[in-house]
């Protein structure tokens, strides 16, 4: 009978274990890359997430005609060369001739074609084709794309955004938002798509050997999902991955390059003009006056990050007007304009027909960099303004109420922000008006009372000529300055420390990759052979097989076996 | 009689079921602002009207809302959740992604804890005013103080980052390609500090309880009775006192599983533990509406269901309670 007990014992620990298939082991050059979120959607274009991560993760998959590096001029990506003809509005598109899908289909100027008129028909989040009238393929690599008028972001907006899509695959498909065949990840770009496990928030790609430009110098791209980027890559658990501002000198101690993220991302304050006094330019500017960015910096970003521009346009940005109107710090100035509007001081607080001057401030979570973090800035401001005499009553909220508010109007303070603000000047008109066809944006001012304003916009967007585009986003900052439909509080500092020892050079894009994602994860850094040496990257003995995001089914089985074996010992015992 | 008991029971457990399931579907409707708006809230595309139209239509939301609680109805009787807004995934899917990572979590923590609270509280009891009872009670009381948060970061930064003995996150090493006994201890690896933190933070409440009770069961005339016939200090002390002690541990049992579910949520994050509380976090600050109303489906039945069980099983814990089912 024992005998019995003890085979039975045994065998359920060993059966446990038995399912045992051999490892193979094999050598790969792998990178991986770190974050805290995991999960931003598959890597096809219509299921990543609609955030700068999503894209990200799609962009390697998936070429567009042009591309963004490290200098500010755009770079051939499918498109060896292409042109504008004015006179016909039609930009014209010479594609390489050895781009190949990842299925081994030649890239034709068909599947571009056909690109437009499915993104037309299945509207793209990323991409606005109102401006494209259609596409047609001359021969096997030459696309004439005809615009439905002049539309200056063209090249930035949408032959650096649009990814390609191969026409022998998509056409069949009906809804792409349900898509999530294997077909839905063959693209044409350096890396192939190998896994996504939403579960564990996992992405793996493999080098595509035949892509048009040569092959990546990593043979395997991996995100992996983290509770604390600094301690992944610490643990040499990942290569490259977002880090605090106060642990840079720290990463860079430690053997890490660190690289600061250019200030393409700005906090403003949304402010109500369809309310008095907030209606009056004047009251906005006595704001602006009465705001101290740099107490912002100092307090809210611990001195990582810089005062914003008061014109929308990162400071830092090409399109950046270094002229543009300032409000440097001036309570007394401030407390002027305030008066000259007809209010009186009375005991440190405005009044006006016996009513003191009361406004409400909105603060919620806010979102950077796909990353949420509690508002204090809604402290700062409200004693700034106190300062100046303005009553301010603070009223924190959750984000999604915050944002209908300011959507209702139903506000006179709101604190928000949203990047885009290196890339296409494009993003004045975006965030000053709502753009026809689109749903109210709660961090878009909607102002339209400046003629002078709309009609610089107009030209910011449909002024094909570069030297009179450049002046008319100029222009169009200093008007935005003047009139302030929302004020631009601070840009903070973004920093990414990565392992040098990986082979991999990365870098912040100019202007952001694709519309302006300030992150430094641009694919072409993968392209680029390094002074590490031939392979690149550092050799890792990897043990590869596929499929290997197991739901934990043995080990649980394993747990359990052991807690039977000791209960059938125990039952045993008893008499 | 006994089987009148039997059909009100089921009826009572039927219409919280339903009433739960009501709520689920209204409370995150009721949530004031456009759920397809606070999807795209953040991020760096312009929704067009298309866009909108699209996804109204897609999750829905165009219909009338008795319209949307039948769909709903209908399909959680085909055990089909809703789809997901933020995963384009089936909720179903996603919560039995994460749902076996959590068991697996909570189920090994639930037995540790209880195995351990109920040694040490019956020892405890036992030595009722001695130095080890003392000692015990202090330190419990003490480690019940610290929230499991900080007990994650703690372990966190000393066994992962100082001593680098175990990974920081995840539940198993990804692409590492490990099958058979590697994988589950990378597995187990993976699992040792989330599961350190929750039994640690669970340990105070079972040992207390138990002590309690325990301290209680002692003075009762069967434990005299049994130190009468002789029997061995052990054998009262486990089959006698604690047997009877133990009743109120299982009694809780239904409840605790809520607070688990909630306390795994914490813990689930800062280690990131692909599970149930990590799901729901993601879901609440993705404002994912019918992932949200799925998670709490499948918590509230996770919960029904444990108190059933132990309505079932509680006859045979404590035979005197021949009513308990």
């Amino acid at each position: 009978m024992t005998n019995l007990k003890n085979t039975l014992i045994i065998s359920l620990i060993i059966f446990s274990f038995i399912l045992t298939p051999v490892i193979c082991a094999a050598a790969e050059n792998e990178l991986r890359i770190a974050d805290n979120t995991g999960d931003w959607g598959h890597p096809s274009p219509y299921l990543a997430y609609g955030r700068g991560p999503g894209y990200l993760r799609m962009h390697f998959i998936f070429d567009t005609l042009v591309w963004k590096d490290e200098t500010s001029d755009l770079i051939p990506l499918l498109a060896e060369d292409w042109e504008y003809i004015p006179e016909e509005e039609v930009y014209i598109f010479n594609l390489v001739n050895n781009a190949k899908w990842h299925d081994g289909e030649p890239v034709t100027a068909n599947d571009v074609a056909f690109t437009i008129a499915y993104m037309k028909e299945h509207p793209y989040g990323w991409v606005m084709l109102d401006s494209v009238d259609r596409a047609e393929a001359v021969d096997e690599h030459t696309v004439k794309i005809y615009m439905s008028g002049p539309y200056a972001p063209f090249m930035e907006d949408i032959g650096g955004t649009m990814p390609i899509l191969p026409e022998h695959i998509w056409k069949d498909v009906v809804n792409p938002m349900d898509y999530v065949e294997t077909g839905a990840f063959i693209g044409c770009g350096p890396f192939k798509y190998v896994d996504f496990s939403k579960e564990h928030g996992t992405y793996k790609y493999e080098a595509f050997d035949e892509y048009y430009l040569g092959k990546p110098n990593v043979d395997q791209l991996i995100y992996v999902k983290t509770g604390d980027t600094q301690m992944a890559l610490q643990l040499g658990e990942a290569d490259l991955a977002s880090i605090k501002p106060e642990m840079a000198e720290t990463f860079t101690e430690e053997g890490f390059v660190v690289i600061a993220g250019p200030h393409y991302w700005n906090k403003k304050l949304m402010i109500n003009h369809n309310k008095e006094p907030l209606d009056s330019v004047v009251f906005r500017q006595a704001l602006a006056y009465a705001i101290d960015q740099d107490e912002f910096v100092d307090k809210s970003l611990r001195g990582h990050g810089k005062p914003a521009s008061h014109g929308l346009i990162s400071s830092e940005s090409q399109w950046a007007n270094p002229d543009v109107l300032d409000y440097p710090y001036n309570p007394d100035k401030a407390k002027e304009m305030i008066t000259s509007l007809g209010y009186e001081l009375e005991d440190g607080v405005f009044t006006k027909n016996g009513k003191a001057l009361k406004l409400e401030v909105l603060v919620s979570m806010i979102g950077t960099g796909g990353q949420s973090m509690p508002d204090r800035d809604g402290e700062i401001l409200k004693n700034q303004l106190e300062k100046v005499g303005i009553q301010i009553e603070l009223i924190s909220l959750e984000t999604k109420i915050v944002d209908q508010k300011v959507i209702n109007w139903d506000f006179d303070l709101a604190i928000s922000g949203h990047g885009g603000i290196g890339g296409d000047p494009k993003i004045l008109y975006e965030k000053v008006i709502q753009v026809p066809g689109t749903k109210a944006s709660p961090n878009t001012a909607r102002y339209n009372k400046s003629e002078e304003l709309n009609s610089l916009l107009d030209d910011l967007v449909h002024e094909m000529d570069p030297v009179k585009r450049q002046e008319a986003v100029f222009k169009a900052q200093n008007v935005y300055a003047r009139e302030l439909p929302a004020i631009s509080l601070y840009y903070p500092t973004w920093y990414y420390a990565y392992n040098p020892d990986a082979g991999v050079e990365w870098f912040y894009t100019i202007g952001g990759v694709s519309k302006g994602i300030p992150i430094p994860q641009n694919k072409i850094a993968l392209m680029r052979s390094n002074a590490q040496g031939e392979g690149g990257i550092e050799q890792t003995a990897m043990q590869t097989t596929d499929n290997a995001q197991d739901t934990p089914m043995m080990p649980f089985l394993g747990v359990f076996a052991i807690l039977a074996a000791f209960f059938i010992k125990r039952s045993g015992r008893k008499p | 009689m006994k089987w009148n008991r039997k059909v009100k029971m089921v009826t009572v457990y039927l219409f919280t079921i339903l009433f739960l399931v009501f709520l689920n579907f209204l409370l995150p409707r009721l949530l004031p602002g456009d759920a397809i708006l606070a999807m795209y809230s953040g991020s760096e595309i312009l929704v067009t009207d298309e866009l909108y139209n699209e996804l109204i239509k897609l999750h829905g939301l165009d219909r009338p809302l008795h319209e949307q609680f039948i769909t709903y109805l209908t399909q959680l009787a085909h055990g089909d959740l809703g789809y997901s807004y933020m995963y384009h995934a089936s909720t179903t899917d996603l919560i039995l992604d994460a749902l076996p990572w959590t068991i697996l979590l909570i189920c090994t923590s639930f037995i540790l804890s209880a195995v351990v609270g109920i040694i040490l509280g019956v020892e405890s009891a036992w030595r009722r005013g001695g130095k080890i009872d003392r000692w015990l009670l202090t330190s419990m009381l003490l480690i019940d103080g610290i929230p499991s948060l900080v007990i994650g970061i703690l372990f966190l930064t000393v066994f992962s980052l100082y001593f680098e003995w175990f990974p920081t996150a995840g539940a198993i090493t990804p692409y590492s390609n490990a099958q058979g006994i590697a994988h589950i201890s990378d597995v187990l690896m993976h699992l040792v500090l989330p599961l350190a933190t929750l039994t640690l933070s669970q340990i105070p409440g079972d040992y207390l309880l138990i002590r309690n009770s325990m301290v209680l069961t002692i003075r009762e005339p069967f434990i005299l009775t049994a130190r009468a016939k002789g029997l061995k200090d052990r054998k009262i002390r486990y089959c006698h006192a604690a047997r009877n002690a133990i009743l109120p541990f299982f009694t809780r049992i239904g409840v605790r599983i809520a607070f688990v579910i909630t306390g795994v949520l914490f813990i689930e994050t800062i280690f990131a533990y692909p599970g149930l509380g990590l799901l729901t976090y993601k879901a609440i600050s993705n404002q994912d509406l019918p992932l949200i109303q799925a998670i709490l489906t499948v918590s509230v039945l996770i919960v029904l269901l444990t108190n059933i069980l132990v309505d079932i099983f509680y006859k045979k814990i404590d035979p005197r309670i021949e009513y308990a089912f």
